[in-house]
């Protein structure tokens, strides 16, 4: 199983794309380089949604809270108590581990049934955002504004534009990869027996208990880095972005898009939707606020409706059929 | 002292309507197992089509009811057989991505219709008081509490005493016998979709009276009522009107003797606090 | 009164049933025999419209239904008793009652035929407003052959009766079946219990493995050898 992980690694096509990938900045205007940095935040968020909403079939909609912790909290402690960012990272990360392990453990005590996590997160992404705007530390309700990036790579500075590009093209990939490497792993043969049949699993002898929590806790690190890494592109940590529920949301939508469970369906999902909700936002968010988000969400019933298993089995299919009905074999 | 009885006095008032919101919500999910994550949104719609009225004919919140109820029991029969029960069945965990997605649709086409800024729709009764001692009351809240509990015990009585209230419970505790009685599970379940959406018009109207309403509330109240929901045990009636009026005391003793976050986070401390002891709310019979 | 006609039918178009061919006459009772997934209880939802049929036939009464929703065979008069009895436990007797009448068709007469199954099974009478789930096995089959009655069955199929009941409790359902049987009712039996059919069924089909593979009165069938072979599997 691990060989298709090495496989991957040693895939030129991969590397390829990342190399097409990363000359963009020199290619691109800036407005529209922005957009792409926006879609790789997302396709790194919703890769590592995946992990736990994806493969283990665990809707969270707490991920709001380790963005949060990840980018409020690091932000806080860079401007109240002047801790670099490097090591704010470090901890959001580790704090965002063991927050998820406990979202887990709570909700495995719950026994609710198979909605009890969407239930249970979306509580606690709630109660994240009324800790946040009430509490001076993380900035409350006016958020924080970080200090310029001047490019100081030990201070957490990528100098904007195509340094923060490149950081985050590395911090998708990395997600990516973190997602192929479970799928073909023992945990992610655990995590998808969870979701087909928790049940079954527990039956088997498979300890739900334990590849619950692993996969919450490699998801909450993910989603926190990534959240450091965006409001030190954002500069401005705006509670009402980076610790809403919304932000969730349009993570789980984008993931359920492009295909969920899959290692490259999530990405997909933000790598069409971010740029055709950010263009949107730009041409005619001064007179029809909210638009973007509207288009998401007829987007995403449609698809559900039409494909319900993302676009990315949808496009397989379709290229399987283009070369014709001798190679349609792997799905 | 006063203090307190004013604490308990509005928490059990808009506790009451809270109970009514999930009311809703726990028969759909007992009849179809669906939980709908945009229920908040379409108490945001409810709320928003009585703004609409009100701009447009001077109407009375209380008396758009006659208006909005219907047209969200359309709504709510027309969201049903469209977009949800395509997805019962087969691809069940996808209504919850669904309804997120029906959410942000509500929520920003509502945005996009009435702007972003408060707004507020003026009642009669919005600003009399009734003051019982030293305890100070607002009509549009007693208002709220008797209709709700009014509309409880009506619900109550027809699940009991009429045979579509018996074809509800009966698709709830087994469809199959249920289809073999000759009961067409599938309307049920469209008509208890639509009856929930009905009631959140009934309940818009019932909260609107000196509220400022946004587009972007209606999150909240998906999580109030799941709280609710989840605390009644789902689908136990009595449990979900009892977790309805402990939310809403939690709420009051919150922002009444707590400052800042902590008050309002009371409302979720309890929630979790009892779900730890009573795993599957506060349901207290041994079935379902 | 019943007549299926090359019926083939089964789960997510994967037939079960292949090529089903029997009949029931008006006041009949037939036996549906057969070991465990031989297709007893695909067939009997067939019949009752659970199961869509991939193709073939169902006349009721000289009319095709093989198109029509469980709810309209249900009015029909084509009543199931389930396996497994499928009370709703969180009601009481009385409720569930109801619910068997619950068709248009039977509505309108629910007092009276209340009384009637109240007359044959008086010890549901007596606890009308306990809930269903507290009854004892035995019990439940009387309520839930009480609750098929409801539904002014002209068919009535029972699925399992005798399953897990005590030996006298088989003794009664099976003698209350044979009184519905002289009362005029068209019944079908199906069971697994090979020696208890045979005593109460006039007439009988073997299944095997979607198939029916003996057939006749209950003399011929008991003496065939392919019924011995379908309940051994060999």
């Amino acid at each position: 199983m691990r060989e298709e992980f090495y496989k991957t690694l040693s895939s030129p096509i991969w590397w390829g794309t990342l190399a097409i990938a990363a000359i963009m900045p020199f290619v691109l205007s800036s407005y529209y380089v922005h957009i792409l940095t926006l879609a790789l935040v997302y396709v790194a968020l919703a890769s590592s949604w995946n992990i736990v909403g994806g493969m283990a079939g665990q809707i969270s909609l707490a991920h709001s809270l380790f963005i949060g912790i990840g980018s409020m909290f690091s932000a806080a402690l860079l401007l109240k108590l002047g801790i670099n960012m490097w090591l704010g990272l470090v901890i959001s990360a580790v704090i965002s581990g063991i927050l998820g392990a406990v979202i887990a453990w709570i909700d495995f005590r719950f026994q609710l049934g198979h909605l009890s996590f969407v239930l249970i997160t979306l509580a606690f992404a709630e109660m994240g955002s009324i800790v946040v705007e009430g509490w001076d530390f993380l900035g409350g309700a006016s958020g924080l504004l970080l200090p310029k990036d001047t490019g100081n790579f030990l201070a957490f500075q990528f100098g904007g534009g195509h340094g923060a590009f490149w950081m985050m093209l590395g911090l998708a990939a990395i997600c990516v990869l973190v997602n192929v490497a479970i799928l073909n792993s023992p945990l992610g043969y655990y995590l998808r027996t969870i979701r087909d049949n928790e049940k079954a699993a527990q039956a088997i002898g498979v300890n739900i208990l334990r590849y619950k929590i692993t996969a919450m806790v490699i998801s909450a690190m993910l989603a926190s880095v990534v959240g450091t890494a965006y409001v030190r592109y954002l500069t401005f940590a705006d509670p009402y972005l980076l610790i809403s529920p919304v932000i969730t949301i349009e993570i789980v939508l984008f993931a359920t898009v492009g295909g969920l469970g899959r290692a490259y369906g999530p990405a997909l999902g933000a790598l069409l939707l971010v740029p055709l909700g950010e263009i949107l936002r730009g041409k005619l968010g001064s007179t029809l606020p909210g638009l973007h988000y509207f288009i998401y969400g007829i987007v995403v019933i449609s698809v559900i409706l039409v494909t319900p298993r993302g676009l990315l089995p949808l496009f397989e299919r379709l290229w399987a059929r283009w070369r014709g009905p001798a190679v349609a074999g792997k799905s | 002292m006063s203090e307190l009885y004013q604490a308990l006095a509005q928490g059990l008032l808009i506790g009451a309507t809270y109970g009514l919101l999930a009311l809703g919500m726990g028969l759909v999910y007992g009849v179809s197992g669906v939980v709908n994550f945009s229920h908040g949104d379409f108490i945001s719609l409810g709320m928003f089509m009585c703004l609409a009225l009100y701009s447009a004919f001077a109407m009375d919140p209380y008396v758009s009811i006659i208006i909005t109820v219907p047209l969200m029991t359309a709504i709510g029969a027309l969201v049903y057989i469209f977009l949800i029960r395509p997805m019962v069945g087969h691809q069940f965990l996808m209504v919850v991505q669904l309804t997120l997605g029906l959410s942000l649709v509500l929520q920003n086409g509502i945005l996009m219709v009435f702007g972003g800024e408060p707004a507020r729709t003026p009642s009669f009764v919005e600003s009399k008081l009734i003051i019982l001692g030293d305890t100070v009351l607002r009509l549009p809240h007693i208002i709220a509490f008797v209709v709700s509990f009014a509309l409880a015990i009506g619900l109550y009585i027809m699940l009991r005493a009429t045979d579509f209230g018996r074809s509800i419970r009966a698709v709830h505790q087994n469809a199959h016998a249920a289809a073999l009685m000759g009961i067409n599970v599938g309307r049920v379940q469209v008509l208890t979709f639509a009856l929930g959406i009905g009631i959140l018009a009934l309940a818009a109207a019932l909260l609107l009276p000196g509220t400022p309403i946004q587009p972007n509330m209606g999150l909240r109240y998906t999580v109030i009522t799941l709280l609710v929901v989840v605390l009644g045990g789902m689908t136990n009636f009595v449990g979900i009107m009892l977790g309805g009026l402990i939310i809403g005391i939690a709420e009051a003793f919150g922002t009444i003797y707590l400052d800042g976050p902590i008050g309002l986070l009371l409302p979720y401390i309890i929630f979790v606090a009892i779900m730890l002891f009573r795993p599957k709310g506060l349901t207290w019979s041994s079935a379902r | 009164m019943l007549e299926i006609d090359n019926l083939v039918a089964g789960y997510g178009g994967v037939p079960v049933l292949r090529e089903i061919n029997a009949k029931i006459a008006a006041g009949e009772i037939v036996g549906l025999l057969g070991a465990n997934n031989a297709g007893k209880t695909t067939l009997i939802n067939s019949l009752s419209g659970m199961v869509k049929p991939i193709s073939g036939r169902i006349l009721f009464l000289g009319e095709d239904i093989s198109k029509l929703t469980p709810q309209a065979r249900v009015e029909l008069g084509i009543v199931q008793v389930p396996e497994g009895r499928l009370v709703f436990p969180e009601m009481s007797i009385r409720e569930n009652l109801l619910l068997g009448g619950i068709n248009a068709h039977a509505r309108k007469h629910r007092p009276q035929q209340m009384e009637k199954v109240i007359g044959l099974f008086p010890r549901l009478g007596e606890r009308l407003t306990q809930s269903a789930g507290s009854l004892s096995g035995g019990e439940q089959q009387m309520l839930a052959i009480g609750r098929g009655l409801m539904a002014e069955a002209k068919l009535l199929m029972l699925d399992e009766p005798s399953l897990g009941l005590s030996p006298l409790f088989v003794q009664y359902i099976f003698e209350i079946i044979d009184k519905l049987h002289a009362d005029g009712l068209t019944i079908l039996l199906v069971e697994q219990n090979l020696n208890l059919t045979l005593r109460h069924a006039r007439r009988c089909y073997v299944l095997e493995r979607g198939q029916v593979a003996a057939e006749g009165d209950a003399e011929t069938v008991k003496n065939d050898p392919r019924t011995r072979s379908a309940y051994l599997g060999l």
